[in-house]
């Protein structure tokens, strides 16, 4: 028969992650059924003696080796999966490093038996601790059997940390169940010492699988998720939140078929349970993740337990929201458990973000294009997003307001809530009107019927001479009556509230003894705006109707700085849903 | 305490007395009314100790007596009860209330802790037609100021003169002022100063055809017809010189169709700001311009016919000031007179015995 495994080049060979390929029987027992899968075994049976420390056993149906290949499997760096450098970056078989037969046969007594599947003759090696003990000819079915005895024997470091027979048998098993997981198209049998610990059929249906593993119960718990964006696939079954029990549990994560292990990956999945389950239950997940060979490396550790994806960011973002578009799925009663993909999966964003972990928010913002008060309308477009990230267009369709104790307006917005001082948010908005009226001359001022008399002090009388012209600017209309006594004509009007004799005085005295706030100002117009603001400002306790408070709001997004008042205090406090939650111990 | 009278009665009294009931109060006997009898009649009170009110109805009563009843519980027993005489008594510290075969007990707090009412010495009053009242209030207690730096302008001002009567409301920007002649006999002359929210309750509670007696001591304005009594504590004046303001040498002179302009300055006050809601009015010869401008949001301009005597004018205006002064003009034609951009504008109607007047003082334009 024809030649498949030759000897990898030197400069191949040395790239190949290096280190320690068995540790313990579970390792070798993981070669090798990796080796029949990719053999194309349809049938794998596994058998373990005292934990395979005595004796472990893969025997196969696939494809086989002819007598020249078999002396090759067992020498270093013969493969039949790659060829060339460039192949490693693009894996498509379990195995690659022609690595795992000769490492096993270095530290056992080694037995291989294989015959190809084109009817020719069998081969039988044996080897003990890494010594060709002797080749024969054999008649066998097609197919492959590795027997490995005495693990350890020549070293017996290893040997004395191997575990006790039922924790090795646990880690062999644990081991079949993620390669059987992975392939339920290959029927599986482990025994051990005679014993039959697992009987797997083949099956085309992974929940098939999941209860031939374990049971009904957990099968008829998982929700098939099927999600692609970004070139990513992630597939499976995911347990119902409901169903999610705190403790062990079962969380198999594969990539391309081979099973590793990553914690961000399923933080990243559990993320996508947020809110949806009582904290420290841990739903089982089985995630499929399908991705280009380029996409994700698993020459980066000896037993290939851990992979490293080009784009591991990227890789938990669609993680996430497809465990998140499951689940909404079942709120949904979207069709569930659809094989093959719908073109809405398909779609992905094109920001290189799907709707998933982080950018979830951002996408919900860009999408809710929803002006504050008026369903349906376009939104202002120079609503701000500052630090506070509340802008109109997060206003929820409903806009529902209400005023608290007369002083604070409590607004439900898409992510949870805000609540707006009234008096700071009033002060920000004169604030920015007045010192844009400097430069436009805008600010109105009304005529009195009746004009104001006021007695000042000295001090008064002259801040007041002094900032006549800038006082008129805002719409105050002074003139100089002697002996500290002041007329006004004319004030400003800017709520059906405002008073405009105590707001005055209040004022005039701020500027002529100072204060903190006026001091903070850059200049004299500023001294004058930032003063006025915060004395002409709605007052706490002042009851406000709905359409005064929406107008409040709206001027309030529209301001430049619409979380801060003019001394520098929060405008807006917002409590985030996901705040809720985690305080009615709901995350 | 035993009387009985019939549900309709009962209800009616119970109802025209429960507004004036304060919603939260300190004292709880206020949200008590106090239910006693007078001779052959029940009489139902409640006040907030600004307001108060009484009614009384025929009743046939078998045991005189006074007792205070929580004022929504009974007002919401009297609406449900059926249609029969409805029998009140005292037993303790509770009164009974039997209606058919409905029985109620409710819990009371003794009468003399109701507040007494204000005396009135009605014998010394005026007389009027209920009609004249109301439409005077009508006309003007929108102007009053809701500002609490300048308590009389919360008040409307009344002025009792021999064969006439006048109110004026004004918050200093707006002010409206109605004349009325009186038939009724006077009593001498007075200036006073009344909380609009008492004559919100005359407008409510006396028919425009009953004969009204008023009368004030000290502190206090008394109503009352025939049922019917009204109080209020008066505001302290003194009230500011109006008369002085009401300009006499306007030389411009507008008229203008009054659903017209209301409409005009509707449309534009659409995008006037929030804040000042300023709309330019320009008067020329047989035309007035409407023009508002809002930097952060856009303008607005409409014109209408209108016949107009004088040099051109442009005068600012708060939108919402000219429509309440237009609001209460009932012609089809409104004359407009005016002088200079800082003075004030007067509105009045065109035909029509009415003597009334309002004045707008204008906003500063700042091109
Ligand atoms: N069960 C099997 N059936 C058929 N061929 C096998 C089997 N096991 C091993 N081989 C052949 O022997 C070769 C060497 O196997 P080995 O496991 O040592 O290396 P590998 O699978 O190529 O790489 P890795 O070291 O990553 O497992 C394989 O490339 C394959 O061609
Ligand atoms: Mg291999």
């Amino acid at each position: 028969m024809q030649r498949r495994i030759h000897i990898l080049p030197d400069h191949v060979a040395n790239q190949i992650a290096a280190g320690e390929v068995v540790e313990r029987p579970a390792s070798a027992i993981k070669e090798l059924i990796e080796n029949s899968l990719d053999a194309l075994a349809s049938e794998i049976e596994i058998c373990v003696r005292n934990g395979g420390k005595t004796e472990l056993r893969v025997a196969d149906d696939g494809h086989g080796m002819g007598r020249d290949d078999a002396l090759l499997a067992i020498d270093r760096h013969a493969t039949s999966k790659i060829k060339s450098e460039k192949d490693l970056r693009s894996i498509q078989t379990l195995g690659f490093r022609g690595e795992a037969l000769p490492s096993i046969a270095a530290v056992s007594r080694f037995e291989l038996e294989t015959a190809p599947s084109d009817g020719d003759t069998g081969t039988r090696i044996k080897i003990n601790g890494g010594s060709v003990v002797s080749v024969d000819e054999i008649a066998r079915r097609p197919g492959t059997t590795v027997t490995v005895r005495s693990l350890f024997f020549n070293v017996p470091a290893r040997a004395r940390f191997l575990r006790s027979a039922a924790a090795e048998t646990r880690a062999v098993s644990e081991t079949t169940i993620a390669l059987a997981l992975a392939n339920p198209g290959t029927a599986f049998r482990l025994k051990s010492n005679e014993r039959e610990l697992l009987d797997l059929p083949r099956t085309a249906d992974l929940a098939g699988r999941v209860a031939a593993i374990w049971g009904e119960e957990l099968a008829s718990q998982l929700l098939p998720i099927d999600y692609v964006a970004d070139g990513v696939r992630v597939a499976g079954l995911v347990q119902r939140p409901a169903d999610a029990r705190p403790g062990s549990r079962r969380v198999y994560t594969f990539v391309n078929g081979r099973p590793f292990v990553d914690r961000f990956i399923v933080r990243a999945a559990e993320d996508g349970y947020r809110t949806t389950v009582p904290p420290g239950h841990r739903p089982a997940l089985f995630l499929y993740l399908e991705l280009a060979p380029e996409g994700v490396d698993v020459n980066v550790h000896p037993t290939k337990a851990e992979v490293r994806f080009r784009d591991k960011m990227k890789t938990e973002a669609v993680v996430g929201a497809a465990i998140r578009t499951g689940l909404e799925g079942l709120a949904s009663a979207a069709p569930l458990g659809m094989p093959g993909l719908s073109s809405r999966q398909l779609v992905g964003p094109p920001t290189g973000r799907g709707p998933g972990v982080g950018a979830a928010a951002a996408v919900e913002r860009a999408a809710s294009q929803m002006a504050l008060f008026v369903p349906g309308a376009e939104a202002p477009q120079q609503a701000p997003a500052d630090e506070s990230g509340v802008t109109p267009t997060d206003m929820t369709r409903s806009g529902a307001m209400w005023q608290l104790h007369a002083s604070y307006i409590l607004a439900e917005t898409r992510s949870g809530l805000i609540i707006v001082d009234q008096h700071s948010a009033h002060e920000r908005v004169l604030f920015e009107s007045i010192m844009r009226s400097f430069e436009e001359g805008t600010a109105g001022s009304q005529r009195l019927l009746f004009p104001i008399t006021l007695r000042l002090s000295p001090t008064e009388a002259q801040a007041v001479e002094e900032l006549s012209g800038i006082l008129r600017r805002i719409g105050f209309e002074v003139e100089a009556f002697g002996q500290n006594t002041v007329v006004i004509h004319a004030v400003p009007n800017p709520h059906p509230h405002f008073d405009a004799e105590r707001c005055f005085r209040e004022m005039v005295a701020e500027l002529a003894y100072g204060s903190p706030l006026v001091e903070s100002a850059r200049n004299q117009h500023e001294r004058v705006a930032k003063s006025f603001a915060c004395k002409a400002a709605i007052k706490a306790g002042q009851p406000l109707s709905e359409l005064e408070m929406s107008e409040l709001f709206d001027r309030l997004f529209a301001s430049s700085l619409p979380s801060h008042d003019v001394h520098g205090r929060p405008t807006i406090l917002r409590l985030s849903l996901d705040e809720l939650a985690r305080r009615f111990g709901r995350s | 305490m035993k009387v009985t009278v019939t549900r309709e009665n009962f209800q009616r009294g119970l109802s025209a007395v429960a507004a004036t009931i304060p919603t939260r109060t300190t004292l709880p006997v206020l949200s008590n009314i106090l239910v006693e009898t007078v001779e052959d009649r029940l009489r139902v009170r409640g006040t907030d100790l600004d307001i108060s009110v009484s009614v009384q109805t025929p009743a046939e009563v078998e045991r005189q007596g006074a007792i205070t009843v929580p004022a929504k519980k009974i007002a919401d027993i009297a609406k449900e009860l059926p249609d029969q005489p409805v029998q009140l008594q005292s037993e303790g510290g509770r009164v009974a209330v039997v209606c058919g075969k409905s029985r109620f007990r409710l819990n009371s707090l003794p009468s003399d802790e109701y507040p007494s009412f204000p005396e009135i010495p009605f014998e010394k009053g005026w007389k009027l037609r209920s009609g004249e009242l109301q439409r005077l209030s009508a006309h003007t207690s929108f102007a009053v100021s809701s500002e609490e730096t300048r308590p009389v302008l919360n008040g409307v001002l009344w002025q009792l003169r021999g064969d006439e009567m006048r109110m004026v409301a004004t918050n200093g920007h707006r002010l409206a002022k109605m004349v009325v002649k009186v038939g009724g006999t006077a009593s001498g002359e007075d200036d006073l100063i009344v909380p609009p929210k008492a004559l919100q309750q005359v407008e409510r509670l006396f028919d425009s055809e009953d004969e009204l007696e008023i009368a004030r001591s000290e502190s206090h304005l008394g109503f009352r017809s025939e049922r019917t009594e009204v109080y209020t504590r008066l505001i302290e004046g003194p009230y500011p010189n109006y008369e002085q303001v009401l300009p006499k040498d306007q030389d411009k002179e507008c008229l203008a169709d009054r659903a017209a302009l209301t409409a005009a300055i509707r449309r534009v006050a659409i995008v006037a700001s929030d804040q000042t809601h300023r709309v330019k009015l320009s008067f020329s010869a047989e035309n007035l311009g409407l023009t508002v401008q809002t930097p952060d949001l856009g303008e607005a301009e409409d014109e209408m016919p209108v016949s107009y005597k004088g040099s051109p004018l442009e005068i600012g205006f708060n939108a919402q000031y000219l429509l309440d002064v237009l609001r209460y003009m009932g012609s089809e034609e409104v004359k407009i007179t005016l002088s200079a951009p800082e003075r004030p504008a007067t509105f009045q109607p065109v035909g029509g015995e009415d003597d009334y007047v309002t004045l707008v003082m204008p906003l500063r334009l700042m091109e």
